[in-house]
């Protein structure tokens, strides 16, 4: 199956669109200069990679602003709406959270886009995009790791058209944590060069429209995707690019290529000494003394982060239709510890392949491969999808773990609350876990719980996880101390902690876990779409992977950005769950699947579109004992709504829970719900206390763990 | 000097949370960074932090760095050269 890329849109510090991108790159011009955004104090100021437009427009914040200009642009000869939207994004409304947060404002309402998933959602409100609407967080890697979900979107049948990409804007949270790593270049990034002393922040936004079917003029196909994790370290690179090198042979088998193919590669090349000679490793070791062309325009453009992956996908995409192969800006004397050889001036050459780089936090890895449209024999159609089964469940709630959570349902009773921060660590060794605050530690703590399966030694080789909110504590902490400190000392500890994907580069560590590593931010649906990551990307992975959920209760900020957290504010709630998952069809466990996974916005009637979603899936009331409900507090009402247009539309008579009475209002309440749905499946009955007058078999039924509001979704849990 | 290093000491153990270490455990003439406490290289920008708020003494390339926390001792020492009070 060919995968084309049918439409492109580019905004970064040499411009907007694939024109003004070309002629900066011909002319090798440098787009990094001083920050005029916000006032810093002059004990750290720092060029940046800034795009000269006012810091927001139409009340959205800057980031969203970025990522439609991109999409506009990408969409501009398209009238069709794309099936299904992806996007990477790690700092989403930090620009405008931080001002508000400074001045200590509590208006929930003037918070309602800080989420990383509300650019995604913006762009599919404009859009008006219906099916799955993702968002990935995976810090720098994010924007070619939605590229390769939006891939296997289109070679799962799931849809034909995806526009996917990602976008971020410049914000003091990134501009003074990178700062206290000390990887900024005071001079301004110069990638490769033996005085190199760091990055330079960026933004932008990338946005490419990807197509199964074959337009009249397609500009590039990709052709290929890789992922892989360090698991090493939290914010350093495998000194021997071992991570790098695995995802780039990913990317070339995945589409059929060899490195003798590749024309260019275009580096990650932040700048930093440690990406730039981990890279250099892992570049030199696969192509030996064949290197073709290689550079990075991060000297360029700055790093723009969750943007990067996008725009440099966007770049390669130019280099190919155009024929360009860009400078690597800002590098005077190539490093000659690096054995590189980057070119210094553009060149005009005809360039069929590409290999695009993108390494993030986390030890986050994402390559791509693009080629000349109809060059390349079309990438060998994959196997089915795989049967995921759950080899292992664990959920932690307000009562406790597991075992306490379903003695509580079991009861009748909720479990909704905050669990004591030492129950949580209990498990922990204190050791791993002296940096790592509550977001983090319910994460490893849901791993090692479903992980410690007692018939099985294998360790996930991926990682899924699922964050409305990610981690609330670091971020607080960090602006605090950076507000209270006239911006001078941030801690670098909480700024790395603060990236939404850390938890998940902390699970990978733990487990040694080098596969995929997908953190998705997408409000009350993130754990539901960390799940449709693991289900797209299993072809992958050999034997086993992780899927967690998980959200932290921060008594300052989730009444702030948490609207259903905000109605209940004198019940705090918070947990999550986590599955372990066999790919390889490990008998006697229960199967688990998507069903569906629907975006819905602003619309008013959903009984059409189930209807639409209905047909061809089999009759509800013979295949599920029970329907367990997703109704969001903040949208409770068009929750509901659609909760009865679904029982109408499937004529379903049995038990319907309400599980967020349960679980209490969080944003992976629902990762608790599958594993409560994995935990009752296993035991064959349904319990009274969820609203049958008495424990009934389950028998061969299964259930349907549906999420309503904004989206809907549905998993379903089967019997083996 | 010796109250410098007992309130580094001191200070090292609360910023950087390590589990069952006591302030006296850091000795003086130890390697710091990447030995038996565990301290690693975001520990390490976390004192940069400390000592440039609690001191004045500012730390701003890795190379510098590699020599001042090589040791506790060193690290007393270049903040007793360099602190300007």
């Amino acid at each position: 199956m060919r995968i084309h890329i049918i439409g492109l849109g580019l905004v970064s510090a040499l411009g907007a669109g694939i024109h003004s991108h070309c002629e900066a790159l011909l002319e090798n011009r440098v787009g990094i200069g001083p920050l005029t955004l916000f006032p810093t104090s002059s004990h750290d100021s720092f060029p940046v990679g800034e795009i000269p437009i006012p810091g927001e427009a139409d009340g959205l914040p800057r980031t969203h602003h970025l990522a439609c200009l991109a999409a506009e642009q990408a969409m501009s000869n398209v009238s069709d709406a794309p099936d299904a939207v992806v996007v990477g994004v790690t700092t989403g409304g930090m620009s405008a959270t931080e001002t508000l947060l400074r001045k200590k404002v509590k208006d929930p309402a003037l918070y309602q886009h800080h989420a990383t998933g509300s650019v995604a959602a913006e762009i599919a409100r404009v859009y008006d995009c219906r099916g799955p609407v993702l968002t990935i967080s995976t810090a720098c890697s994010s924007g070619a790791a939605a590229l390769k979900l939006a891939m296997e979107l289109i070679r799962s049948g799931r849809a034909q058209r995806v526009l996917a990409g990602g976008a971020d804007a410049l914000c003091r949270l990134t501009y003074h944590g990178f700062s206290a790593l000390q990887l900024i270049d005071p001079g301004g990034a110069r990638p490769l060069d033996v005085d190199r002393r760091g990055m330079s922040v960026g933004e932008g936004a990338g946005m490419l429209l990807l197509s199964a079917n074959e337009p009249d003029l397609a500009l590039a196909e990709v052709l290929g995707a890789g992922l892989s994790c360090d698991a090493y370290h939290p914010a350093a690179p495998h000194p021997e690019g071992a991570g790098a090198l695995a995802a780039m042979q990913r990317a070339l088998n995945d589409a059929g290529l060899t490195p003798a193919d590749i024309d260019f590669v275009s580096l990650h090349g932040t700048g930093t000494r440690d990406n730039d000679a981990a890279e250099a490793k892992a570049v030199n070791a696969l192509f030996g003394q064949d290197l073709p062309a290689h550079a990075s325009v991060k000297g360029a453009t700055g790093h723009s982060l969750a943007a990067a992956g996008a725009i440099e996908a966007a770049i390669s995409t130019i280099s190919i239709s155009k024929g360009v192969i860009p400078a690597n800006s800002g590098c005077r004397q190539p490093d000659p510890a690096l054995e590189l050889t980057p070119l210094l001036a553009p060149v005009h050459k005809q360039v069929d392949a590409v290999l695009s780089n993108s390494f993030g936090f986390g030890g986050n890895n994402a390559c791509l491969v693009m080629g000349s449209p109809g060059r390349y024999p079309a990438p060998e159609a994959r196997a089915g999808r795989r049967m995921l089964r759950v080899k292992g469940h664990a959920c932690i709630t307000g009562a406790g773990r597991t075992r306490a959570t379903m003695h509580a349902v079991r009861h009748g009773k909720t479990c909704a609350g905050v669990l004591k921060s030492g129950e949580i660590a209990a498990t922990l060794s204190p050791a791993r876990i002296r940096r790592l605050k509550r977001f983090p530690r319910l994460a490893l703590a849901l791993a090692k719980g479903a992980s410690a399966s007692p018939d099985d030694d294998k360790t996930p080789e991926a990682v899924f996880m699922g964050t409305g909110w990610g981690a609330l504590s670091e971020t607080s902490d960090f602006l605090e101390q950076l507000f209270a400190t006239d911006e001078q000392f941030p801690s670098p500890t909480d700024f790395v902690g603060s990236v939404h994907n850390a938890a998940a580069g902390q699970i990978a560590m733990q487990y040694d876990a080098r596969g995929a590593n997908l953190t998705m931010t997408g409000g009350d649906y993130s754990f539901e779409q960390a799940f449709l990551a693991a289900e797209l990307t299993a072809g992958d992975c050999q034997n086993s992977l992780l899927v967690v959920g998980a959200d932290e209760h921060h008594e300052g900020l989730s009444p702030l950005f948490d609207g259903s957290a905000a109605q209940t504010a004198d019940c705090p709630a918070d947990g999550g769950g986590a599955l372990f998952l066999d790919t390889n069809g490990h008998a006697n466990a229960p199967r688990i699947q998507t069903v569906f996974f629907e975006n819905c916005g602003k619309e008013e009637d959903s009984r059409p579109r189930f209807g639409q979603v209905m047909e061809g899936l089999p009759a509800f009331e013979n295949r599920y004992g029970v329907i367990m409900a997703g109704l969001p507090a903040a949208c409770r009402r068009k929750a509901e709504e659609q909760l009865e247009s679904l029982l109408e539309m499937s004529g379903f008579k049995g038990v319907v829970v309400d599980y967020r009475k349960y679980t209490g209002e969080f944003a992976s309440a629902s990762a608790v719900a599958v594993v409560m749905a994995v935990d009752i499946v296993m035991s064959g009955r349904i319990p009274a206390s969820l609203g049958s007058e008495m424990e009934m078999a389950l028998g061969a039924k299964g259930i349907l763990v549906a999420g309503f509001g904004d989206c809907m979704t549905a998993i379903e849990v089967m019997n083996p | 000097m010796e109250k410098l290093i007992s309130e580094l000491q001191t200070k090292i153990v609360d910023l950087l949370n390590l589990p069952d270490v006591e302030p006296q455990d850091i000795k003086p003439e130890e390697q710091l960074v990447g030995g038996r406490l565990g301290i690693d290289s975001i520990d390490v920008l976390e004192m940069v932090i400390m000592i440039e708020k609690d001191y004045g003494v500012r730390i701003d390339s890795r190379e510098l760095g590699v020599k001042v926390f090589a040791s506790l001792e060193t690290l007393a020492e270049h903040i007793h050269t360099n602190a300007s009070a």
